[in-house]
């Protein structure tokens, strides 16, 4: 086990290093023009952009570039030049929000997802299959801005039942905090929803057909045991690992949309007005922070596994 | 089932660490969808006194410090927070540009020769904070919008004596502007006569903070200003306060009022619909008229909240310019003929209504705007039009149309290529992103025969619309006459009505109206109009005596609840 996690370990830093070398490119290196003119904004003066390409070191040689650049954003020391913000100050401000979407919608969409696909893979071929089947294909093919727009326009607009858009602190109000939430909780995880019953109701398929699952079945198991302990409990490995994935992703700022239609204030809408902003700094804090996010979850997430299933440390 | 508890248990405690980590760092966030109304007192000159209004923006302010904001979202919370020697009347329309004293006790006395301007500061006058105002804090606070930097302050550098050295950093004030704390007295030189400088003087990014405020962005804790208002509890990119400030009312400076609300909540919102459907649900009060109504709303809003909504035209000139140094529009019949053909409330309905038409350079609300018929007619003649190209031998004549990508704009520069095929050019368009537009098109290299431009006043006043027109604007890069326009009558003219005060306009109206004619006449640009933008409030609040200021656009402190 224990060499299984410094091998994961190790290849999760040569990772991280690669996205860190990657990022510096896209947003550094590879653009034409001057990157300390990019990174003032629009309204900066010649002694502002002389200031900022002394601070980043853009006259100095790549490597020490790229070594100034990690420095800054690994010491929260990256400033919104156009906002004179501190840019790790605002993720943390924004992160709660992010947290609290990301956590509520993550449960649903693998409660729901899991549930939908156990039973369209047990009802297979049925009625109750076919309805499941058409549901997750209008899930995954509904984009999230359309069916948040439709959903505040009748629930929250019309009807009145729900908050149109905003978000509570937990600190200020946990009714109040949940009220807000329902909606873009539920808007995220249709499409994931879809996705995840689809996945796993293949999953399901193929293992029912496995020997050991006939061999449990011979030895007179219960249909339920033989469902959960072998059939389940198999099929269930790449969804938690799907499910890591996405879920750090939208942590990273993957949620743009939700965030946005729903004024949630989070990392994916300061992503978002920082771009619209042309605001390189905080953009390029989020994606790397984004991206170190991920990489970091689905190590995690690999460690986790190795510990629960025998296989994958033996095989990893 | 071990395996399912370990999932389970991993689970709790993932999900315990982040309710925790998702419970941190909120607290200073305002929260809430809901208006509150608690009152204070009783009517007082008609309106209700006091209560806490929501006002929702969908684009946030590009600052809030007083000396770097530019954007109408900034400059409506800073006029009412942030005066400077001069004002504008609170006032609806063209009645909304006049100038008034602000923290001068008057108007200022100008040379013969329109290069110095004097004042006299008001005497007792005290920042929000207590501190007393002085005159000496005049040229920190410009000297501080120059070093900080404000956008505009061209206005400032290009004008006054001794501004361009600081700005450069070859000086260490100012030496154009002096004050006498004694006296009071404030006297700017410039360097040349510059009609338009009062109107500099109204901006809010000249208005007074105290000496010693720190020479960096104080968007984050605004610095304290002279105005019935106070900024308060700045939450960047969320929300702020816009609060009263009691020690305003003792200074009783006339024709600046001191507000009914005693505070209005700001709050940025990224989904204009929502924005929209709040202030329609009365959830909030105020849609912020920098912000466009999804139109798949407008009907509800035209039907459901008649009494609460209205078109407010913003003084701007929307054009489709064309190049007079290049063919085919160096040729006068063909831009005469696409002035004849151009079908403008096709163009007002692409803006979902939010549009007036125009044929005229200076537009409604600005002194000199024509009122006289267009001189090529009201209604569209592509016949006419295609008659004249084919007389001129410039059929079939290849024609790049430039564009924004962002709509409706993208969609007026589909109609005017249309419109330009169908009077018998060859035209093309080339749409590019809204962020390199001005850039692209206003490059020598680029050179455009034609294509979409617009302007937004920065003040009320027609040499600001005319800088558009003025030779010396055209410029290698950066270039803002589209058009080359080098007209010689038209350069003899600004020559002379661009050193009148802003102060006595109205006494040179008809030389700008004329001037205008001529313009129109020379078809040098293809007018189209000017943008509204939408009044839309809550029920909560007195539609009718809300001023619709047309540079501030909403005036907050002439607002009450019913």
């Amino acid at each position: 086990m224990a060499r299984f996690v410094v091998r994961r370990l190790l290849s999760m830093v040569l990772v991280l290093f690669a996205i860190s070398i990657l990022t510096f490119l896209i947003f550094q290196a590879i653009p034409n023009g001057d990157p300390a003119v990019r990174m003032a904004g629009r309204l900066a003066t010649p002694e502002q952009i002389a200031q900022i390409r002394q601070s980043w070191g853009f006259d100095d040689p790549i490597w020490q570039q790229y070594l100034t650049t990690m420095g800054k954003i690994f010491s929260g020391d990256v400033v919104s030049y156009t906002q004179q913000l501190n840019v790790l100050d605002q993720i943390k401000q924004a992160l709660p929000a992010t947290l609290s979407l990301s956590i509520g919608a993550g449960i649903i969409w693998l409660f729901f997802g899991v549930l939908f696909g156990l039973i369209s893979a047990i009802k297979a071929g049925r009625f109750t299959d076919r309805a499941l089947t058409v549901l997750a294909l209008v899930g995954v093919s509904t984009p999230v801005f359309l069916l948040g727009a439709v959903a505040l326009y009748f629930l929250a607009f019309k009807l009145t039942i729900f908050p149109n858009g905003g978000y509570v602190p937990l600190t200020d109000d946990p009714v109040d905090w949940l009220y807000h939430l329902i909606l873009p909780w539920c808007v995220l995880s249709v499409l994931f929803i879809g996705v995840y019953s689809r996945v796993l109701r293949s999953n399901v398929l193929d293992t029912m057909s496995e020997d050991y699952v006939r061999t449990a079945r011979a030895k007179g198991i219960s249909e339920r045991r033989v469902m959960v302990r072998h059939v389940l409990r198999n099929s269930m490995i790449p969804i938690i690992s799907l499910w890591s994935l996405d879920f750090a992703a939208v942590i990273g700022g993957g949620a743009i949309l939700t965030e946005s239609v729903f004024n949630l204030q989070g990392v994916g809408q300061y992503a978002a007005d920082s771009i619209q902003q042309l605001d390189v700094p905080p953009v390029l804090v989020v994606v790397m922070l984004g991206a170190f996010a991920v990489v970091i979850l689905s190590a995690l997430t690999d460690v986790i596994f190795a510990f629960l299933d025998p296989r994958i440390r033996l095989t990893g | 089932m071990r395996f399912w508890a370990r999932i389970a248990c991993a689970m709790l405690v993932a999900l315990a660490l982040s309710v925790f980590v998702a419970a941190c760092g909120g607290g200073d966030d305002e929260g809430g969808g809901t208006t509150s109304a608690e009152t204070t007192g009783g009517a007082a000159g008609g309106a209700r006194q006091g209560g806490t209004i929501t006002v929702l923006m969908g684009t946030a302010p590009d600052y809030l410090d007083p000396q770097l904001a530019y954007t109408t979202q900034a400059v409506e919370a800073h006029w009412i927070s942030y005066t400077g020697l001069l004002t504008y009347a609170r006032a609806d329309g063209e009645a909304g540009t006049r100038l008034l004293p602000g923290l001068a006790e008057d108007l200022p006395t100008i040379s013969r020769d329109g290069r110095t301007y004097d004042f006299v500061l008001r005497r007792g006058l005290r920042y929000s904070d207590g501190t007393p105002v002085r005159a000496t804090d005049f040229p920190y606070s410009v000297e501080r919008m120059v070093r900080i930097p404000w956008g505009g302050r061209s206005f400032v550098t290009n004008y006054v004596v001794g501004a361009q050295e600081y700005d450069t950093g070859r000086a260490r004030s100012i030496s154009g502007i002096t004050a006498n704390d004694a006296t009071g007295r404030i006297t700017i030189r410039l360097r040349e006569a510059y009609g338009a400088f009062e109107n500099v003087l109204a901006f809010p990014a000249l208005a007074f903070v105290p000496s010693g405020t720190p020479m960096r962005n104080l968007s984050s804790d605004p610095p304290p200003g002279v105005g019935p208002y106070m900024l308060d509890n700045v939450v960047p990119n969320r929300s702020f306060t816009v609060r009263r400030n009691p020690l305003f009312a003792d200074f009783r400076i006339p024709d600046i009022p001191l507000g009914n609300l005693d505070a209005i909540n700001v709050r940025l919102v990224s989904n204009t619909n929502s924005e929209a459907q709040q202030v329609l649900n009365n959830q909030a009060d105020i849609f912020d008229p920098g912000d466009t109504l999804p139109p798949a709303l407008l009907p509800q809003i035209e039907s459901q909240a008649r009494d609460r909504f209205e078109r407010k035209p913003v003084p701007s000139t929307f054009y489709f310019f064309l190049n007079t140094t290049k063919p085919p529009f160096d040729n006068e019949r063909a831009r005469q003929a696409v002035n004849m053909a151009l079908d403008r409330d096709a163009l007002v309905r692409l803006s979902s209504g939010f549009f007036e038409p125009s044929c005229f350079f200076l537009p409604e609300g600005i002194v000199g705007h024509p009122d006289s018929p267009c001189p090529f007619g009201d209604e569209p003649d592509i016949e006419g039009a295609r008659r004249i190209i084919r007389e001129e031998g410039l059929e079939g004549t290849r024609l790049v149309v430039w564009g924004q990508e962002r709509s409706p704009r993208k969609e007026y520069v589909d109609y005017y290529t249309d419109m330009l095929n169908r009077i018998g050019f060859d035209a093309q368009e080339r749409i590019i992103a809204d962020t390199v537009y001005f850039p692209t098109i206003g490059n020598e290299r680029t050179d455009p025969q034609t294509g979409f431009a617009n302007w937004l006043q920065d003040f009320p006043n027609p040499s600001d619309f005319y800088l558009l027109l003025d030779a010396r604007s055209i410029q290698p890069t950066n270039n803002q006459n589209f058009s080359k326009v080098d007209d010689p009558f038209i350069q003899r003219q600004l020559l002379r009505l661009n050193t009148v005060p802003a102060s006595r306009l109205d006494t040179v109206a008809d030389d700008w109206r004329s001037l205008d004619e001529y313009t129109a006449r020379r078809a040098y640009n293809a007018v189209f109009g000017s943008i509204s933008v939408p009044k839309f409030f809550s029920e909560r609040l007195n539609f009718e005596d809300a001023i619709f200021h047309p540079l501030y656009f909403n005036d907050w402190s002439s607002i009450s609840l019913k």
